[in-house]
Parts: C-alpha cells; sequence; structure tokens
C-alpha cells in the first residue's frame, strides 16, 4: 500500500481536541474506566470474560511488585530504541540519498517501493527463519517497520522544498553549508519528524505483534501467556500498559515536533 | 420593444403589480467583535422601485455585503425595517435571489443541476423544470455546457451561470455582491454587456454591491455611494440615461470622476478616518 | 547524466540494477554454503514452488482468502465508520459522549486486542474478521468526521438560499462535498484491512491465507513458499489499491484536476 495511503487523516483531530490541557486528555480515560467498572459491577459479564479495573489494578500493581512489569516494559523499550534509531538512521540516509541524487532515485527507488507493497507484519516469518526468535530478530522488524515511513517522510521532505528557495540562496551566493543548515534543514524538518512520529507509533505496534508471536519476554508476550493461562487480568493489563505506552509515545513525538516547528505556527 | 422571454410565471399573475418594490428605513447592525460592539452599518434609507437597477459603491468597510446578506436574509439581526413589496425580511426566500463574488456552484454538481436545484422546494411541476432551466441557460448564453461540471468552466462562465440559478425561480429582487470581481478585466466588461442585456429582458428589480466605479455606473439607473465606518449612504446619484448604455457617454464619466474623488478623499476628511470604539487618540 | 535519465529505457534499465544485484547476491548466498546457506532458498526452488502452490490451488485460495477478509473487514469497519463519523459530526451531543471514548480506544495498537479478543471469541476467523472490521473502523470514522465538519459555509449558505430541508441538505450538500475525505477514509481503511488481514493471519492462523501460509511456511522452514506468498502479497495489494484509486477517481471525476 502507498506512503500516503498510510498517512495519518487530512486533519489531526486529536491535536484540536485534546492539547487544550492534558488534563481535558485524561477525562475520556477516566470515563471509559468508570464505565468498564460500572459494567463489572453490574455481574453482565462473567468474569472470564471482563475483569473489573479494580483487579487489574492489583494485577499490575503485583506485577509492578515483583519487577515482572519492569522487566516486560525494560525489555519491549529497549527493542523498541535499538531497533527505531537503527531504522530511522537508515532511513533518513537512504530518503536524502535519493532526493538528492536522481541517479539513486532511478537505480534504487523501484526495488524500495515494490518492497514497500509488503507489510511489515508479513516480514515476521521470514526473518523468523534468517534470525530466529530472539533479540535481533525483534530489533530487526522494528528497524524495517521504522525505515519506510521515515525514509518516505525524508524524501518528500526535501523534494518539497520550493525551488524558488534554492533560486533566493543563488542570488545571494549562499555557501553550501549555509545552504543545507540555513534552508535545506529547517525546511525538511517538519516532514521528516512527522514521518519520525508515524514511524514511532508503527515501530511500536509492529513490536507488540511480534513479541504475541515469538518472545519470551516483552508486553506482547505477557499478554500472549496471560491469554493461555485464561488470566484476563494479566491479558487486560498489558492492554492498559501497551495503550499507555503508545499514548506517551505519540504525544511525546507530537511535544518534540511541535517545538521543532514553532516557526510554522506562530 | 422587448420581448419578454420568460416563461410563464412560477408566481401568479397578480403579484406582476408590485413585483420587487424594496424599502429600507432605519437599518442599523452591529457586529461584536472582541467583545466590542462594532457600528457596521449606521441609519441606511433607501427605496428601490420594481424593475430599477441601483448600484452601491464604496471603499472596503463601508458594510456593502453587509447589506445584501440581511436584504437576502442570511442574517437577521438588525433594528429598523427591511421590506419586500411590504412584507418584512427576516429569513431566505425565493423572492430575493444572490449572486456572490464566488459563483459558489456546487463543484460535485454540472451546470444544469445546479441551476434546477433552485428549483427544488419550488411548486414548480417537475415536467416543467426541464424547460425553464434549459431557457434560463440559453439567457445567459451557456447553452451546450449543460453537462460540464463547475472546474470545467471559465470564471465568466461560472458567474454566468450563478446568474442563471439566482434567476431561475424568478425572484421579485436579484442582489449581485460584487458579481465580477473575481474575473480578470477583459473578462469582466464582457460579463457586464451581458448582465445588462439579461436585466434588460427580465426586468427584475436589481440591486448590486460593486467596488468598480465605472462598473456601477454603467449598470446602475441609480448609483449609492456609501462611506465607511460606521457604514452609511453619502450620497445617491441618479443617471439618466436609457438602456442599452453607451459607455463612453459624457455624463457617465463626469460621474465617475466625481465620485472617485470623493470616495479616495484625503484622510483629513474626519469622516474617512477609521474609528474603532474605545480607542482614541489612535 | 539528466538527459540519460529522462530516457523511459535507461530509466527500466537503471531501476533493474538493484534488484538484479540483489537476486545475484541471494543466489550466490543459497549455493556458497555459508552460515546462513540453510536459509537461503535458491531462485529456482522459489520458482518451483511458485509453481507447485499455483498447480494445486492453494495460492489462488490463499489470495481468495486474504482478499475476501480484507474486503469484509472493510465493508464492516468502513460503513460502521462512516455512518458514525457523518452522525457525529452532524449531531454534536453524540460527538462529544462518543468522541473523547474513541479516541482513548484508539491509542491501544489493534494488535495489543488480539489476545484480549482471543479470551473471548476465541482464535478462529471470527476474531480475525474481528481485528479487521476494527483497523478499518477508525481511519473510515476519522475521516468521515473532518469531511463532514468542515464542509464550507458558503455551500451551506446556498442551501439556505433554497429552503433546503435537512433531508436534502445532507444528501445534496454535506454528503458529496464530503465525498473526498470519505473516499480518503475509505483508501486508509481498505489499506489498514489489508494489513491487519495479513497480520492477524499470521499470528492466528486461521482458515486460509497468505499470511496462514506463511507463518505455516515458517514453522517447516520453507523459505521458498514464504518469499512465494510475499510477493504475491505486494502484487495483489498493490492491485487492490490501483484498482481502489481508479474507483475513487471516477467517483470524485467533478474535482478540478489532480487531486
Amino acid at each position: 500500500m502507498t506512503a500516503a495511503a498510510l498517512a495519518s487523516p487530512a486533519v489531526d483531530r486529536s491535536r484540536s481536541r485534546s492539547s487544550r490541557s492534558p488534563l481535558a486528555a485524561l477525562v475520556a480515560p477516566l470515563v471509559l474506566v468508570a464505565l468498564w467498572q460500572l459494567t463489572c459491577l453490574s455481574g453482565l459479564f462473567p468474569p472470564q470474560v471482563l475483569v473489573p479495573p479494580s483487579e487489574v489494578g492489583e494485577t499490575l500493581w503485583s506485577l509492578a511488585l515483583s519487577g515482572e512489569l519492569e522487566r516486560h516494559v525494560g525489555e519491549s523499550m529497549f527493542r523498541l530504541s535499538l531497533g527505531y534509531v537503527i531504522g530511522a538512521v537508515a532511513g533518513l540516509v537512504f530518503g536524502a540519498t535519493i532526493a538528492l541524487s536522481r541517479l539513486a532515485e532511478a537505480a534504487l527507488s523501484p526495488f524500495f517501493l515494490a518492497i514497500w507493497q509488503v507489510p511489515v507484519i508479513a516480514f515476521v516469518p521470514v526473518l523468523v527463519i534468517f534470525l530466529g526468535i530472539d533479540e535481533p530478530f525483534k530489533i530487526a522488524i522494528v528497524a524495517l517497520a521504522t525505515f519506510f515511513p521515515v525514509a518516505l517522510a525524508t524524501f518528500d521532505g526535501i523534494r518539497s522544498v520550493p525551488k524558488a528557495w534554492f533560486d533566493v540562496a543563488r542570488v545571494y551566493r549562499t555557501r553550501l553549508p549555509d545552504l543545507i543548515g540555513r534552508i535545506l534543514i529547517p525546511a525538511t524538518i517538519p516532514a521528516v519528524l512527522t514521518g519520525m512520529r508515524v514511524a514511532l507509533t508503527r515501530a511500536w505496534v509492529v513490536l507488540v505483534a511480534a513479541e504475541l508471536l515469538a518472545a519470551d519476554s516483552g508486553i506482547g508476550q505477557m499478554m500472549e501467556m496471560g491469554r493461555q493461562m485464561f488470566r484476563i487480568d494479566v491479558v487486560l493489563a498489558g492492554v492498559v500498559v501497551s495503550g499507555l505506552i503508545g499514548f506517551a509515545l505519540d504525544r511525546g513525538a507530537k511535544a518534540i515536533e511541535h517545538r521543532a516547528i514553532r516557526w510554522k505556527y506562530a | 420593444m422587448y420581448v419578454d422571454p420568460r416563461p410563464p410565471s412560477i408566481s401568479s399573475a397578480s403579484e406582476a403589480t408590485a413585483r420587487g418594490a424594496l424599502t429600507v428605513n432605519d437599518l442599523h447592525k452591529s457586529f461584536a467583535i472582541g467583545g466590542d460592539s462594532r457600528l457596521v452599518l449606521d441609519n441606511i434609507n433607501l427605496t428601490v422601485k420594481p424593475g430599477e437597477f441601483v448600484s452601491i459603491v464604496g471603499a472596503s468597510g463601508c458594510g456593502k455585503s453587509t447589506l445584501l446578506r440581511l436584504i437576502v436574509g442570511l442574517d437577521a439581526e438588525y433594528s429598523g425595517e427591511i421590506r419586500l413589496d411590504g412584507e418584512r425580511v427576516a429569513t431566505t426566500s425565493l423572492d430575493r435571489g444572490i449572486v456572490f463574488q464566488d459563483h459558489r456552484l456546487f463543484p460535485w454538481m454540472t451546470l444544469q443541476q445546479n441551476v434546477e436545484l433552485a428549483l427544488l422546494n419550488t411548486d414548480t411541476p417537475k415536467a416543467r423544470r426541464a424547460q425553464i432551466v434549459a431557457d434560463h441557460i440559453a439567457l445567459v448564453g451557456l447553452q451546450g455546457f449543460e453537462q460540464a461540471y463547475p472546474h470545467q468552466l471559465s470564471g465568466g462562465m461560472a458567474q454566468r451561470a450563478a446568474i442563471a440559478r439566482a434567476l431561475v425561480t424568478e425572484p421579485k429582487l436579484l442582489l449581485l455582491d460584487e458579481p465580477l470581481g473575481a474575473l480578470d478585466a477583459l473578462t469582466r466588461v464582457r460579463v457586464q454587456n451581458e448582465l445588462q442585456r439579461i436585466w434588460m429582458a427580465q426586468r427584475s428589480t436589481v440591486l448590486m454591491v460593486t467596488h468598480d466605479v465605472e462598473e456601477a455606473l454603467y449598470l446602475g439607473d441609480r448609483v449609492v455611494v456609501m462611506a465607511p465606518d460606521p457604514g452609511r449612504i453619502r450620497r445617491i446619484v441618479e443617471i439618466d440615461l436609457p438602456h442599452p448604455r453607451d459607455r463612453r457617454a459624457p455624463l457617465l464619466h463626469k460621474l465617475k470622476d466625481e465620485i472617485l474623488a470623493e470616495l479616495t478623499a484625503a484622510p483629513a476628511d474626519p469622516a474617512n478616518l477609521v474609528r474603532l470604539p474605545g480607542r482614541e487618540g489612535r | 547524466m539528466t538527459a540519460l535519465l529522462s530516457r523511459p529505457a535507461a530509466r527500466i534499465l537503471i531501476g533493474l540494477i538493484a534488484p538484479a544485484l540483489f537476486l545475484s547476491w541471494w543466489q550466490w548466498q543459497a549455493s556458497a554454503g555459508g552460515a546462513h546457506a540453510f536459509a537461503f532458498a535458491p531462485l529456482q526452488s522459489i520458482g518451483a514452488a511458485f509453481v507447485q502452490l499455483i498447480e494445486d490451488g492453494s495460492l489462488v485460495t490463499d489470495m481468495v482468502a486474504t482478499l475476501s477478509r480484507s474486503l469484509a473487514g472493510l465493508a464492516i469497519g468502513g460503513t460502521l465508520g462512516i455512518a458514525l463519523g457523518v452522525a457525529m459530526a452532524i449531531w454534536h451531543p453524540l460527538d462529544r459522549v462518543l468522541g473523547p471514548l474513541l479516541n482513548a480506544i484508539r491509542q491501544v495498537p489493534l494488535i495489543g486486542w488480539l489476545p484480549l479478543l482471543g479470551l473471548w471469541f476465541g482464535t478462529g476467523q471470527g476474531t480475525e474478521l474481528i481485528v479487521v472490521s476494527l483497523s478499518a473502523f477508525f481511519p473510515a470514522l476519522l475521516n468521515s468526521y473532518e469531511g463532514v465538519a468542515h464542509v464550507e459555509r458558503r455551500y451551506l449558505d446556498i442551501g439556505l438560499l433554497y429552503g433546503f430541508t435537512a433531508a436534502q441538505r445532507f444528501r445534496l450538500i454535506l454528503l458529496p462535498a464530503a465525498m473526498p475525505l470519505i473516499l480518503t477514509g475509505l483508501t486508509q481503511a481498505l489499506a489498514f484491512a489489508w494489513i491487519a488481514s495479513i497480520a492477524t493471519e499470521i499470528l492466528l492462523s486461521a482458515g486460509s491465507g497468505l499470511g496462514v501460509t506463511m507463518q505455516l511456511a515458517q514453522t517447516q522452514q520453507r523459505l521458498d513458499i514464504i518469499l512465494v506468498a510475499i510477493i504475491a502479497t505486494a502484487m495483489l495489494g498493490f492491485t487492490i489499491n490501483h484498482l481502489f484509486q481508479r474507483l475513487r477517481r471516477h467517483l470524485l471525476r467533478w474535482q478540478p484536476s489532480a487531486l
């Protein structure tokens, strides 16, 4: 599927809604939790199906105390960070290369775009065969998931620097380092940061999926174990944690994005 | 002299008596801007006879467009009176049509569909609608383009289509809000001629807002000159020349020089100072 | 150089360099007897696997299965998403109630719901379909909402002028004006449904499908089969996206130029 199809919706609604205050963003989840607790209290669903948030909270607490939660989250975060950095750097370099060199673009982009058609998750079986189910596999899949959005965003960002700006630079006889530092980089940062944010969210999703499938630690694996042992409280604990982490990652990335591109919205 | 090409009227024949007499009395309009109340129209008094073509000119900010919105009924908050044929204007009505500076044709409909939708909520029998629509498309000179989408029409053509849509309900009063403002100079002259021809054929009452003084004088029986801040009528000029007009008529040029001089008067004239409420001495 | 690159024949040739190099490297690895030789399937075996999968019909079955799952999920999730998005944009109370809740749910990566859904509904095709529908739901919802919420005021004015009823306003203004964004939402929903299909097939392996085959082949160390499935995934995905774009262009033919 093309990159355009997977970009965020045309207008970022979450920004207008919840960036008014961080507290406002908490209201909805709290309401959700309250509804959840009430539904359980009403006895509508048997405990095999739904377990109240209070119980999930207890499970989380005991997992935290025993250090198990820390272990799982830590493992997941480690894989995410390492894979993300590798993939992002590779993506930046690749995207910049094909954006700046027509020859590189002609040579590399057809192959790149062909592979881009394959959902990253489909590479899991391939990578498992090559790398087994240990850390290298998970880091590799995260790197892969990060690589594509970052590469595309970098390419788009550089290519959409208006030619007119280059003309202005030539008229004022700007030296190359200044051209790169004062024109190119600020012009491309917004697109690149957006791509990196999207990549982060995607990488997190792919990691959880990979851990569900083949891992001995990590949030995904924690949920899968919970499922196999019919411990719905553990599963729900995992859902909550992965949701919180995903939310925090997204918000953090958006904050960085906004700080860096203040000039655009000033 | 002029054969009225209008199809059998969709309104009853008895209304042929007083069709489109507009009276505006002591009209005041204020907007609340950031807590302050800003007077946009001050003591507007205007009477338009049926079948008359009245132009309104003035600099930006004199409330011309606001005046039209009030008359067409898109805005109902005002003090004073607006009456069409004796009836108070409070909301929109098919009696009053309007053409905006941006044609506002629905991009997803063909020209024919756009014009026809004006008849959607009228009593006109469905069988007759196609014919009425075709007649009005012909009236504005767009035969052959019925199946075109708005993006396929040029600016001038789209504006003519908007005029057709406004006229197809045979409104008593036709309002034009800087209808030719978005067109280039050459197209503007052409569409002005078209507008004159169409109006002479239809003889609806027309109230046209424009910033182009020459256009106002060329088309109008009377020209209302407005001043800004707050918007008010400075004077009304009568043009006693028959239609179709000759652009070279000396009277038109003389009046144009006069009015332009007034509108671009030096800021020393206190009537032209921009006054914001609560900011004396700026 | 630029002149050379502008010739289509030259571009095609240059574009083939990278895949050609890659395939050569691959073949070398498969036959060189290095540490990973067991993993690299020689190109001939990939070709043989392809032929075999066609002959026993399983490739076609898989492609049809994944495609049907995606389209079914798109139909369910997409329809619900559009309906709810439009409704929320029109009736603000509904938006105020549901909006924040949906936003909160959206934070959890869909794949994270899989174990939970597995406990509730088992690990069969039903669960797969639910996840696929959910992944189609959110993009359809968000974009439909934006589409209707941002219908330009000036078109609504025209509706006022001609005395449109609420139904007319909906049918003649809101829906067509929102259609570009609604279709964007569906395009995204299709992409997400496709990915979710493959993902759930890999994770749950229920029924048949390209992902199921990939996962099964992985347990059997049959890289050649996996690769055939991957290539089929890429081509099928590209094709349905391309077809969808053609459909979208036709539906939006009233739009000026390339939008």
